[in-house]
């Protein structure tokens, strides 16, 4: 059975700036992987690419992205889109901004069944009303003619959660969906989309920021920086012990691993952006264990970790 | 304390940034060289001008232009019907036209963003008024009302230039009253409410200067049209007054001369089209130049 | 030497909205009789979701607006009775840092010259005096000179929330309102910004109010928690008994749906239905009962009063 995705050295260019130098991902089906990472980390722009979803002037390479064994890279642009609107849906993190403003929640889910299943009048309906049920919004039958705004922020996630399993994928990326929800919420729709997961067999792919929510959720994590993937492990083995240092420095930062302590240990400086990007190691200007080949060499992901001097002894331990 | 590590480069400052954004449209660059053309020309006429644009010279009426086999190099670009220079004309018209446009924006700029501040920041008192008022004004066709005006206040160049102002008033006092309203609401206006700032600095440092983009593009662009509607004023005798040369004039009377002696004609009306041509793609190129500059300061 | 620096008794915000030329205006109650204390070099953490009023607290202690009832004392002077040249001393004792460090600067000033404004309206300092002090703050939130002869878009968020720090510590002012101040940075800036606040205030002996949503930061910076919902204080007390031992039934909610990241602490979870009620027709008694699991027929009649309960406030029938 080959993987459900398998992602080897992908790459996004904007001009001279690699905003993903050199990705390997894989997932089996029905796995949950959480990628985490921060701001220009490129968790984003890896999904983005892998949806056919960046446009000039990025450029996408790779060697290979394969889902379920077929190469995308082969197909022509329309057999990707067809392949891609049916078996892999995306999740946003502001559903607000992410639906239409001018039609209704019922309307906007009927044109995903109608593009991708063809189902038209009152099937589509009953269809509509039977998926909002699925994402548990109360009153479904009615609350498919309200519009994006007259609903919370809650509901419209809700709403784009309908829309991603509309056509039955095998794969769901959930780029930051509960980000912009209070804590209350995100817990309802993180078991929401874990229950999902579970009855229709499909791959989750959850992208955040948040540790913990991967903690919860994920059965594997990849931790992500300047556009690289640095370290991949099982859950919680990574975050009991891991073992490279950006990830370490990472934990050793959340309040959670500094209980009582009156500062937070902190890694200094910022990610490398388009104009300092270090000829070695990316983490190397920032990062404590830095020795001189660090500085000179860059790493290869080996192993599951990105470093030649990864961590023995976890900092926050 | 942890320091912060910051990029090694200098970026460039806002102009810096506005004028690479604005040179690298080519046609807007190219605008740019030429309305600066005639603008200087304009500027320094009396310098420049072979002749006095209001002297006759009875025994050369409606000589063709220099490149014409009649024309003869003493009058570059011909005369008119009571012989006098058109090229000398064109040039001092040109500072009668440009400089109307520049005064009547003015105006209508000063006035109008005023007014459009004052509508935004008081809004339950004198919004309403305000805009009613400028809604009225706004629902006569521009040269109907500068028509009114003009006979109510008589012809002549300042007259004109109120005519003309009046027009463009609400333009700048929506624009200006939609752009704050946006500010208004953001954190940096409160932080500076909080750091105690009063409405009058509110007004005038803290948000007017992230209006300006708007502004600047409706001015650039109500510049053209005010030239346009002094032509056309001039044209149809209410405007400037004979015998200071001025475009819309010269071609108002040029019209029976059209077959006779077609330069005296189109020499006026195509230096009408080059101007506002020229400030139509300055004013495209600068709300391109201004415009992403707003989507990136989010 | 404990002076209290900020002390409200039933703060109430109330906002009329039109809904229609014929329909009756509504009232919007944001904020519904919230009272607590601040001591200097102490921080006052106030958690809650979205609508639960902390911005419209926020709003009141910055002095932006004025209550529709209750008092704000801020070193023992009344807001409410205080004349115009009394307010605007006030307001130079509390200041602001904002959420949204992408918003919170004017995109066409320098730094220096954001960094300057509260200095030029609210002292008499000379132009040099005024570089001077701009350029000691900047270098205490570690930012360096050439930083600020730039514009706020050359700069992370993580350096605009410093920018921002530096502009509210500026005026030296008692008490900094602080309205989820780390919730859009990533964890390793976030780290950072929260060790420079707690620097700073270890400096200064400034007293901050917290807004948060976020608990993990709450437990670290706080020294009283406020819990709120729907516009009025639920859970009122000191930050380790609080968390060690919750009671009121939304803040274990609110804490159960924490996602943590070691087993060890992760809560039962106690489920919530529902969404939040609208503010302008909250439900009668206690604004949590059509969601809570302990409701019964007294909640939904009376409101209940903050009492003290195990050496803290709450507000509960069934506590």
């Amino acid at each position: 059975m080959p993987a459900l995705l398998n992602i080897r050295n992908l790459r996004v260019q904007f001009g001279n700036f690699p905003a993903v130098d050199g990705v390997d991902l894989t997932l089996e089906a029905g796995e949950l992987l959480g990628i985490v990472g921060e701001s220009g980390s490129g968790k984003s722009v890896t999904m983005l690419a892998l949806m056919g979803l960046i446009d000039a002037p990025g450029k996408v390479t790779a060697d290979a992205v394969e889902f379920q064994g077929r190469d995308l890279l082969k197909l022509s642009a329309r057999e990707r889109r067809r392949l891609i609107g049916r078996d892999v849906a995306m999740v946003f993190q502001d559903a607000l901004t992410s639906l239409n403003p001018s039609y209704t929640v019922g309307a906007q889910i009927a044109e995903v069944l109608k593009a991708h299943l063809g189902l038209r009048g009152s099937a589509a309906r009953k269809r509509v009303v039977e998926l909002l049920e699925q994402v548990e919004i109360p009153d479904a039958a009615n609350r498919a003619n309200a519009y994006p705004h007259q609903l919370s922020g809650g509901m419209n996630q809700r709403v784009m959660i309908a829309m991603a399993i509309a056509c039955g994928p095998r794969l769901l990326i959930a780029d930051e969906p509960t980000t912009a929800l209070d804590v209350t919420i995100q817990a309802q729709i993180m078991a929401l989309l874990l229950k999902l997961q579970r009855e229709q067999g499909m791959g989750l792919i959850m992208i955040t920021h948040d540790l913990a929510v991967v903690a919860e959720m994920a059965q594997r994590v990849a931790v992500m920086y300047a556009g690289q993937v640095v370290e991949t492990g099982a859950v919680p083995g990574l975050f009991d012990a891991p073992r490279h240092p950006y990830t370490n420095a990472l934990l050793a930062a959340i309040p959670e691993h500094n209980k009582g302590a009156k500062r937070l240990s902190a890694l200094p400086g910022i990610v490398p952006g388009a104009l300092d990007r270090p000829a070695g190691c990316l983490l190397s200007p920032r990062c404590p264990r830095v020795q001189e080949r660090c500085r000179a060499e860059r790493p290869a992901l080996e192993d599951g970790v990105r470093c030649f001097f990864p961590v023995e002894e976890a900092a926050h331990v | 304390m942890s320091a912060v590590i910051e990029k090694p480069m200098e970026p460039p400052g806002p102009l810096r940034e506005f004028w690479l954004g604005f040179a690298a449209n080519r046609g807007a660059l190219i605008a740019l060289i030429v309305f600066a053309v005639i603008a200087l020309a304009s500027l320094f006429a009396p310098l420049i001008a072979p002749h006095d644009p209001i002297e006759q010279y009875r025994d050369f009426m409606l000589t063709p232009p220099a490149w014409d086999q009649d024309g003869s190099t003493r009058f570059l670009l011909g005369t008119d019907e009571l012989g006098r220079d058109m090229l000398s004309r064109l040039l001092h018209g040109g500072r009668v036209s440009l400089g109307i446009g520049l005064a009547a924006v003015m105006m209508s700029l000063l006035p109008g963003v005023m007014l459009g501040l004052c509508a935004s920041f008081f809004q339950r008192l004198l919004s309403p008024a305000i805009m009613r008022v400028m809604d009225i004004v706004l629902a006569l066709p521009a040269l109907l009302l500068a028509i009114c005006v003009i006979t109510i206040l008589g012809p002549g160049l300042v007259n004109t230039v109120i005519a003309i102002a009046i027009g463009a008033l609400p333009g700048y006092v929506r624009l200006t009253r939609a752009a704050a309203l946006a500010e208004i609401g953001r954190d940096y206006v409160t932080a500076s409410r909080v750091a105690g700032a009063g409405v009058a600095r509110l007004m005038f440092v803290t948000v007017l200067p992230n209006c300006m983009a708007p502004l600047i593009v409706n001015a650039t662009l109500s510049f053209s049209s005010a030239i346009l509607e002094t032509a056309g004023l001039g044209f149809l005798g209410l405007g400037v007054q004979a015998p200071t040369p001025e475009w819309g004039t010269m071609l108002s009377a040029a019209r029976d001369y059209i077959t006779r002696a077609p330069w005296v004609v189109t020499l006026p009306g195509l230096t009408i089209l080059v101007t506002v041509l020229a400030i139509n793609l300055m004013g495209d190129g600068l709300r391109d130049a201004l415009d992403p500059k707003l989507k990136k300061v989010s | 030497m404990s002076e209290l620096l900020l002390e409200a008794s039933d703060l109430t915000r109330h906002y009329e909205v039109s809904r229609g030329l014929f329909k009756p205006k509504a009232t919007v109650k944001a904020l519904n009789g919230v009272s607590f204390t601040l001591g200097a070099r102490k921080t006052l953490a106030v958690v809650g979701e979205s609508g639960c009023g902390k911005s419209t607290l926020a709003r009141q202690l910055t002095l932006i607006e004025a209550p529709t009832r209750g008092a704000l004392k801020i070193r023992g002077t009344n807001a409410a009775t205080a004349d115009a040249a009394t307010l605007k001393a006030l307001r130079r004792d509390v200041q602001m840092v904002f959420q949204n460090p992408f918003a919170s600067l004017n995109p066409r000033k320098t730094i220096a010259t954001t960094l300057a404004e509260p200095l030029l309206i609210n002292t008499g300092m000379t132009a040099a005096e005024r570089r001077e002090r701009v350029a000691a703050l900047a270098a205490k939130v570690g930012l360096r000179p050439e930083h600020l002869r730039r514009y706020p878009h050359m700069f992370s968020g993580g350096q605009r929330q410093r920018i921002a720090i530096a502009r509210a510590m500026i005026l030296n002012p008692g008490i900094v309102v602080a309205d989820e101040p780390v919730s859009a940075l990533d964890v390793s800036i976030q780290a950072q910004i929260l060790n420079l606040f707690m620097d700073l205030q270890d400096e200064f002996g400034t007293g901050y109010v917290f807004i948060s949503h976020n608990l993990s930061v709450v437990e670290h910076v706080a020294d009283e928690v406020m819990v709120m919902y729907l516009g009025a204080a639920v859970e009122v007390g000191e930050k380790r008994r609080l968390f060690a031992a919750p009671l009121h039934p939304y803040t274990r909610a609110l804490m159960s749906a924490t996602p943590a990241l070691r087993k060890a602490d992760r809560r039962e979870r106690i489920v919530i239905h529902g969404e939040l009620p609208s503010p302008l027709n909250p439900p009668g008694g206690c604004s949590f009962h059509k969601r809570c699991p302990l409701a019964q027929p007294r909640c939904a009649a009376e409101v209940p009063q903050l009492r003290a309960v195990e050496g803290r406030q709450v507000a509960c029938h069934m506590v």
